[in-house]
Order: structure tokens, then sequence, then C-alpha cells
């Protein structure tokens, strides 16, 4: 049994002379800080890529007004006039949470200044919320006089959702069209 | 070669005009990416073939608002009208209706008394 104890004082000993408790802990603390970081990594790479200001692809660069969703002056926006729902809790071809997409919608086309081509753009409204009121941009470049239904964006759009309450407009592309709007 | 390089000349021009995407921006907003409607809100296009097969119907068709004050020219809608017809039809029906000429269309656009 003492011899036991011997053996075990002197590995204690030993150890103890040859590894300082500060720097111990230091290498723990390392290890075990290291270690969480590393799973992290990817992570906060991919968070910071989507914060910076990179343009996405075949857009204008984003520190650009006409790269920028939340600003009147983005390429696609070119005939709304509404609230953007960008700043409303959506985002350019989202709706904000509680509203509705309406299926009937003002569709034209603007022009994208990074490739100089033309794209139809479809300005579908987000109803069933109150007017978000923030964020108006009317700029109605080959909008026309409301006689001309099916060409004019100041008709309430949300006729084709369960609620005719106007909160948003968005701004999606779907596709690259062949010529601008006749009107324009 | 002479008419060779004319078609040469014209087909971009033809490229641009697409029934297709007329459709988008003369109708794809009301009446949805495959001509459904929105029930109780605005009709389904899938009757256009049947409309198209008699004299009443063609009037009838070229009497929509929608369609009438389209800005597209008399050739364009006809081409546009036709397309929509046989790609919106219900599956299975006769869509073998005489196509719409351009002369067709500017007579019903630009006489009332034919759009009884």
């Amino acid at each position: 049994m003492s011899r036991l104890d011997r053996i075990g004082e002197r590995a204690t000993r030993d150890l103890a002379r040859f590894l300082s408790r500060r720097g111990f802990l230091g290498r723990l603390g390392a290890l075990l800080a290291g270690g969480a970081a590393l799973p992290l990594l990817p992570v906060a790479r991919a968070s910071a890529g989507s914060s910076s200001r990179e343009p996405a692809p075949g857009e204008p660069p984003a520190g650009e007004p006409a790269g920028d969703p939340q600003r009147c002056e983005y390429w696609r926006h070119c005939a709304i006039d509404g609230f953007l729902c960008g700043c409303c809790g959506g985002s350019a071809t989202a709706c904000p949470p509680g509203t509705e997409m309406s299926p009937v919608t003002w569709i034209g086309t603007c022009r994208n200044p990074a490739d100089g081509r033309d794209y139809l753009i479809s300005y579908n409204d987000c109803c069933g919320k109150g007017f978000c009121g923030r964020c108006f941009c009317n700029r109605n470049e080959g909008d026309r006089p409301i006689y001309y239904p099916h060409r004019s964006n100041d008709i309430n759009w949300c006729a084709g959702t369960s609620t005719n309450v106007y909160h948003c407009s968005t701004a999606i592309v779907l596709g690259v069209a062949l010529e601008a709007q006749p009107e324009k | 070669m002479k008419s060779l390089l004319l078609m040469l000349l014209l087909s971009p021009l033809a490229a641009a005009a697409s029934p297709e995407q007329d459709y988008a921006l003369q109708c794809r907003g009301c009446h949805g990416p495959t001509g459904e409607g929105v029930p109780g809100h605005v009709p389904s296009l899938r009757g256009v073939a049947a409309l198209l097969e008699t004299p009443a119907g063609r009037a009838r068709l070229l009497a929509v608002p929608g369609v009438r004050g389209a800005s597209l020219s008399d050739a364009r809608l006809a081409a546009l009208l036709g397309w929509l017809a046989r790609e919106f039809a219900a599956p299975g029906a006769h869509t073998a209706f005489v196509p719409l000429s351009a002369e067709e269309v500017a007579r019903y656009r630009g006489t009332i008394q034919t759009l009884r």
C-alpha cells in the first residue's frame, strides 16, 4: 500500500514540476474556447457574406441606389406605386408576416443597369394589414391612366385576395423581356 | 440573296414579338401564369378556344375590354389570342378553330356595330 502511495506521490510531484498550473489552465482555456469557435467559423463567414455590400448576381452594386432593394431608386421599382415590402418586414420578393400576396398584379418591364437588358417585373401587392407607411415609392414609368385598367398601377391590386386592405408592394422578376413594354 | 438579307435583318424583330411575352405583359397580371384566373374575380381562359369557333364568339372575345384595349398591333393581338387559346385549353378540348387574322381583329376592334 505504501509502495503504491509512493508511486502515486512521485507521479503527481513529477507532473506538478513538469506542468505549471497556469500553463495548464491557459492551454485548457484555449482548447475550450478554440473548440467552441471552430464550428462557428463557417456560420460567421456566411452571415458576414449576407450583410456585406456584395451585389446579387446580375444586379447593380448594393452600395448604389439602383442596387438597394430598400430604395425607391432600386432598378426593379421603375413602375411601382406604393410602400416597399422590404421596409415593412418582408422583402422585394416576399410579403411581410400576416399579409397575403395578391394573385392579380400589375406586370411591367424595367431595364437592369447592370446588364442593360429589360426584365418582366411583377408588382404583387401584399394585403390583409393596413398601410405599411414606410418607404413610399411612386415612379410610374409606363403607367397608364385608370381607364386602361390592365396598365394602371393606381388600381388596388388586392382585389384577388380575401381582403382588399393594401399593405405594401413587391417587385418580382418573372424573366427576361424580349422588348420593353409597349407603353414605354 | 436580297430576300435572305431581308430575312436576316428582320429576324431579331420577329424574335422580339412573342405571344408568350405579350401574354406576360398584357394578360398574365390578372389571368395568372397558366390562364387559370381567380374564382369570383377573373375568368379562366380555358374556354377561349371554344369562343373562337363561332363568329359571335370571336366578336365577343374582341369586345372584352382588356383584349380590345391591349397595347398591341392587330397582328400581334391575333397571334396572342391564338396562342393562349391553344396554350390554356382544357385537356382534350377541340382547338381546331380558324386562327384570327390581323384584318379580322381590326374589324372587330374598330367597328362598334359588330360587338353586339
